[in-house]
């Protein structure tokens, strides 16, 4: 095999290659999804992420507020002010609130 | 005077004092300027936050402490966000008869929340914020953004009113603990 046609069957065993190893392993590649904090909102309310994606809490309300998981507790972001954000990777469902403002509330599902 | 006329006279009072509020807060509509408008959001404001610093002085229970708190926070934010327009726009709030008599009301609020025993001030605090909250989403929507002419106000007080909501939720939330106290 000679010149081009040698370039090209190698580039195509290349490409496979890196597809199966890509099944192999892990065809997800994590996303980065907003969520709206505003007029005492999430928007969405309901998010479905897949497993391994960042979540940002963005508030773009007039008032602080904070995102805390409900049912244990078991995380929380601290105080988002007016205008900041506050980032976490998911891997599993969770109910959380505001516990600023606890009539506030969201869902996260790990599809 | 019998006990029944007592009775009746104590009735018609409360009764009269509730007609003026609501002729102030709501029905009769005054017509406001967007400086008496700024004067009565800030007056209205600044009622709620004194209300929060008594609580926080009298009261020993964690949701009530909690709420109080969210409360002080929430509508500072609200009048500093308001001050900033305004200087923006280079209005004075002016007093007018609804931020008058909102001045006025606050006052007897206040001494009768700092009269209230230590067992019955957490009802008498969170009842009054599920009353003020219905009645200053009642001005803000009736009154203050229907009058209102520079759009950035009127904006700020569309706003404010899903923050007032929220607020009347929660307060009601925690008025339901104190239902069968």
């Amino acid at each position: 095999m000679r010149g081009p046609e040698f370039l090209i069957m190698l580039f195509v065993n290349l490409l496979l290659v890196g597809c199966s190893g890509g099944v192999n392993k892990d065809t997800h590649h994590p996303k980065t999804i907003f969520v709206s904090i505003a007029q005492m909102k999430f928007t969405p309310a309901e998010l479905h992420v897949n497993s391994g994606d960042t979540v940002v809490w963005e508030n773009k309300d007039i008032v602080d507020h904070n995102v805390m998981e409900e049912t244990s507790k078991e995380w929380s972001s601290g105080v988002i002010s007016k205008g900041q954000t506050w980032k976490m990777v998911v891997t599993k469902n969770a109910d959380y609130f505001c516990s600023i403002h606890p009539v506030m509330k969201g869902k996260l599902v790990v599809d | 005077m019998n006990n029944s006329e007592n009775l009746k006279k104590i009735i018609l009072m409360g009764f009269l004092s509730a007609s003026v509020s609501i002729v102030v807060l709501g029905q009769a509509a005054p017509k406001l300027a967007d400086d008496e408008i700024a004067s009565v959001a800030v007056v209205a404001n600044q009622g709620d936050i004194d209300f929060a610093k008594i609580a926080k002085q009298k009261s020993k229970d964690q949701e009530v402490l909690k709420f109080a708190e969210t409360m002080a926070k929430d509508h500072q934010s609200v009048i500093d966000q308001a001050v900033a327009l305004v200087t923006k726009l280079k209005v004075t709030p002016k007093d007018n008869d609804m931020s008058r008599k909102l001045i006025a009301d606050a006052t007897a609020t206040k001494k009768k929340l700092q009269a209230a025993s230590a067992s019955s001030f957490n009802k008498t605090y969170i009842d009054n914020e599920v009353g003020y909250h219905k009645a200053v989403i009642a001005a803000v929507e009736g009154v203050l953004i229907p009058q209102a002419s520079n759009s950035e106000l009127k904006q700020l007080l569309e706003n404010v009113v899903p923050t007032l909501k929220a607020h009347l939720e929660h307060a009601e939330m925690v008025q339901k603990t104190f239902a069968s106290k």
